[in-house]
């Protein structure tokens, strides 16, 4: 009989539930359902979204690199308005008739949302709309934040832009914090810190006459600002050495070696974000979307390019760790290079040949023999395992994207072009040649780690008042001596391929390159650090097709280093 | 073979089912008539489909069913895991899977297996000893699943699984105070429950609590709605004449909030016959209970039943401010072919239950 009972309080309990739910629907349709159908009726009740004005985004210095500027939007609430006005209306805000009349009828089905008729009104147009009040009922003027990037083409590629959502994107995301029309960080900063920079929208609910005139506040929501943001780049340097980098492709960065910020980090051509964010810009948002020179593509953290002779300085620590050299280790340079009696030759640059070449004396010629030599004894699988300790073949750990490049070896090859391993893979591998492909990022960070001899802050492009988080790479000191040695002699010796960098005020050590990537001209490196003492920055200049790496590149460095010490440096000229 | 899957059906039962469908395609229709896409056709597709179902089921019988529990609990506990990993992304939840020009909602297949497993489970333990051990197990099996749907996140479908459980071990037999231990249990693990919430589900409860707190998001729909369902009155305003709904006021009104269009434009007296049609089914499934002596069959009778009841009086009572916003689809009704396809499925079941009945 147990059993029964439990049956029967089951089903009685639901009938209940349900019985329940019938009061419910009686209290809500029948008891209170005139006031109910008063208030669909009149739909009285409004929604307006308010969104948040995004986070700031400032240079080192507090200038600001993104933020917002206020702008006038002109909505209309469809079934709010009378379309008498519709002739009246129009040459107030420069659109035909015809344009009003369908962004009426897009919203059809949802007549009591607000459409939105016109963008960054003038305020003139604005005050004229609102002095001929009380015409124009269901027409309203919103003040809404545009982003603005003040410095334009300055550190844009490091600050990135915003972009409005599309339809699919907004399905995926919470709708309680992503409005339909909400902006998102498309690209940069702008889109790796969204979460951070997006502040939470807030609203009102408003009660409508039925002229549409609100006459009341139901209830109001604030909206939270969005955080601000502090970025490493210091925006008056950049903007003193884009300059440089006019008319050609190419990327300059530049590192504090203290805090392993980066100072700056130039791409050209490079683009203004603000075509992104500016409504009545389309053409030339497009135009920089298509345009052939990629000005969207950030050289400098993702273009990946044959390093040439600046990678000697990896290979010759590599020599001088495992013991294969020593500083003192001599090689005949005959002006080209040898596997065996059959082989092909392998040049130097230099056709008269260098002759006999100590280790310092190579770097500073960048003797290609000397380093063929160094690389056949070295082997490519430990030229790979330096390379890859120094960063390269993988992302910088910068929080924020870059790409990794490829070190090759013989499992890769194999991989990749279904091809054993010869030994002038390792030759060509030994002076920056052949598969190696690196971004001018890793470049940075070899030489920011030759310069601090090894203890390498983390790069940032965030600014952190914490102590910026050192690695050691366990290199002995006499390698990074006998490095910044042979850097230095690049640019004071007289014989040095760097010799054009050479400043008057302090001593500078670099490395030049020039990456032969046929077909086209050769791309022009140079990486340094200066001053060469007490080192505060870490410089690479990367020229693409720039021809020359001891001309194009070198002389682009000292620019750098005479603008830098305008701005920061105690020598005097 | 046609005749004798004909015999001995249920009728009346399979034509309640069908008028609450062809209710359903009503609303939806008058809900998305005015969409660029025609819900309604697709709807009525997916009751072709389910119709299908419910007599493939018929004619399988409820009894291979058991023989396969645990198979179809590992299945959907599998698409469950995968719904996770690849399923597609909507308003910030991943639901669904899709399977080529459709997606499936694992949830649902969820729901009906762990019924199956739950009934075979338990049938065949006495109620006279060892109930810890068996309840222990049990919880496992409905704790899986559940936890599952919740990560999806779906709180409304999770929160299906704990009144089918609780029933079903109620008509098994449990010990009252185990029952207690249980709801105890239940409410205690609430604040730990709490923190397992996205931000937005603790929103829509607080929000049930207290309306003010968001005055843009949810509780601007809870207010909507209300005014839809209300201003329906006594006899509504008439098909296709709803004002609310159709103005784009209540999100979701072809889905989730398919009651409002119901509410507004059919009034209390349509409320009131929906109400009356869905427990004239639990009737039917409680008569079909009481007609069957195989203890398994009962046990799933009533998992289907309390499954069926529960979603319709939290849906409509979300509708009405008597429920906070779970997301919980009105059975047979709102638009959602997973949704309509199971439980047709488990409809048929009970079906099945009927025509089996009594085979001595």
């Amino acid at each position: 009989m147990k059993s029964t009972t439990r049956f029967n309080f089951l089903l009685y309990g639901m009938y209940l539930c349900l019985l329940i739910v019938s009061a419910g629907l009686f209290r809500t349709q029948v008891i209170n359902g005139s006031d109910y159908r008063e208030a669909s009726e009149r739909n009285r009740i409004r929604l307006i979204r308010r969104e948040a004005p995004r986070g700031n985004i400032y240079d080192r210095n507090g200038l600001p690199v993104a933020t917002n500027r206020p702008a006038l939007y002109a909505y209309i609430i469809p079934e709010d308005f009378d379309p008498k006005d519709i002739p009246e209306l129009s040459p107030l805000l420069g659109l035909t008739e015809w344009d009003i009349r369908q962004r009426i009828s897009k919203a059809r089905g949802a007549s009591f949302t607000p459409v939105l008729l016109k963008s960054d009104l003038s305020l003139d147009t604005a005050m004229q709309i609102e002095e001929k009040r009380p015409k124009f009922s269901g027409v309203f003027i919103q003040v809404k934040a545009i982003r603005f990037y003040p410095q334009h083409e300055t550190a844009a590629h490091v600050v990135g832009y915003i972009g409005k959502m599309t339809k699919e994107e907004y399905e995926k995301l919470d709708h309680s914090v992503y409005g339909y029309d909400s902006w998102i960080g498309r690209s940069g900063i702008e889109r790796l810190y969204d979460q951070m920079l997006r502040g939470e929208d807030g609203g009102v609910q408003l009660e409508v006459n039925a002229r549409g005139v609100p006459i009341n506040v139901l209830s109001e929501k604030d909206v939270t600002v969005g955080h601000d943001l502090y970025i490493s780049i210091d925006a008056n340097f950049e903007s003193k050495v884009r300059p440089l980098l006019a008319g050609q492709k190419g990327a300059i960065l530049v590192g504090d070696i203290k805090t392993g910020g980066l100072l700056t980090a130039i791409s050209t051509p490079g683009f203004d974000p603000n075509v992104f964010v500016t409504p009545e810009q389309k053409k030339e948002r497009l135009d920089v979307i298509g345009s052939k020179e990629k000005p969207l593509l950030n050289r400098g953290f993702n273009g990946l390019y044959p390093p040439g002779s600046v990678f000697k300085l990896l290979t010759a620590i590599a020599g001088l760790e495992t013991g294969v050299i020593t500083p003192h280790t001599t090689f005949t340079c005959r002006g080209f290079f040898k596997l065996n009696r059959k082989s092909r030759p392998y040049k130097c640059w230099y056709k008269g040949g260098h002759g006999r070449v100590d280790f310092y004396r190579a770097l500073e010629r960048s003797c290609n023999v000397y380093f063929y030599n160094v690389g056949r004894l070295l082997g490519e699988k430990r030229l790979a395992e330096y390379a890859r300790k120094f960063g390269f073949g993988s992302p910088v750990d910068l929080s924020f994207p870059n790409v990794s490049g490829v070190v090759p070896d013989q499992e890769w090859k194999k991989k990749a072009v279904h091809d054993q391993w010869y030994t002038g893979d390792t030759i060509s591998f030994a002076i920056g040649q052949g598969y190696l492909l690196v971004s001018p990022l890793q470049i940075l960070q070899m030489v920011t780690t030759i310069a601090t001899d090894g203890r390498v802050s983390k790069p940032l492009l965030i600014f952190d008042k914490n102590e910026p988080s050192k690695t050691e790479l366990g290199i002995h000191p006499e390698t990074f001596k006998a490095l910044k040695q042979g850097m230095l002699q690049v640019v004071q010796s007289d014989y040095g391929t760097g010799q054009l960098a050479r400043v008057d005020f302090e001593k500078l050590a670099g490395k030049t390159g020039t990456a032969q990537a046929p077909p086209g001209l050769p791309h022009a490196w140079m990486g340094a650090f200066f001053p060469y003492e007490d080192p505060k920055i870490a410089i690479v200049v990367f020229v693409e097709r720039g021809k020359s790496g001891g001309i194009a590149a070198a002389n682009m460095v000292k620019e750098v280093v005479r603008i830098w010490n305008e701005a920061y440096g105690t020598a005097v000229i | 073979m046609v005749p004798r899957l004909f015999k001995e059906i249920h009728w009346p039962m399979f034509f309640v089912i069908l008028i609450l469908t062809g209710i359903g395609i009503a609303s939806i229709y008058s809900a998305t008539f005015r969409m660029q896409e025609n819900y309604a056709v697709k709807q009525l597709g997916w009751a072709g489909i389910a119709v299908f179902v419910f007599f493939v089921t018929v004619w399988v019988g409820y009894r291979p069913f058991f023989n396969m529990s645990y198979l179809l609990y590992g299945i959907s506990i599998v698409l469950l895991i995968l719904v996770l990993i690849m399923g597609e992304v909507r308003s910030g939840a991943s639901r669904w899977i899709d399977v080529g020009p459709f997606a499936l909602q694992p949830s649902e297949l969820a729901k009906i297996s762990t019924i199956i497993v739950l009934a075979d489970l338990f049938a065949g333990r006495p109620i006279f000893f060892g109930q810890k051990r068996i309840l222990l197990l049990a919880s496992i099996l409905v704790l899986i699943p559940c936890v599952l749907v919740l990560k999806q996140p779906d709180l409304g479908s999770a929160l299906v699984f704990i009144p089918m459980f609780l029933a079903i071990i109620f008509l098994w037999g449990v010990r009252i105070r185990y029952l207690v231990i249980f709801f105890i249990g239940v409410i205690a693990s609430m604040p730990f429950a709490w923190h397992f919430l996205k931000p937005y589900q603790q929103k829509r409860i607080l929000v049930f609590l207290d309306p003010s707190i968001d005055p843009i998001g949810v509780s601007y729909t809870a207010i909507q709605s209300k005014i839809a369902v209300g201003s329906g009155q006594i006899w509504g305003k008439g098909w296709l004449q709803g004002t609310q709904t159709h103005l784009d006021f209540v999100p979701e009104h072809h889905t989730d909030f398919i009651f409002s269009v119901i509410g507004e434009e059919f009034g209390f007296l349509g409320c009131l016959l929906l109400v009356l049609l869905f427990a004239l089914l639990i009737t039917y499934a409680f008569q079909i209970m009481q007609n069957t002596t195989d203890l398994r069959a009962r046990l799933l009778a009533t998992g289907i039943s309390v499954i069926l009841f529960f979603q319709v009086a939290v849906n409509i009572g979300m509708t009405i401010g008597l429920a906070p916003i779970t997301g919980i689809p009105l059975p047979l009704v709102s638009y959602g072919g997973s949704s309509l396809v199971m439980t047709f499925f488990g409809l048929g079941l009970l079906e099945s239950i009927y025509k089996e009945r009594s085979i001595f």
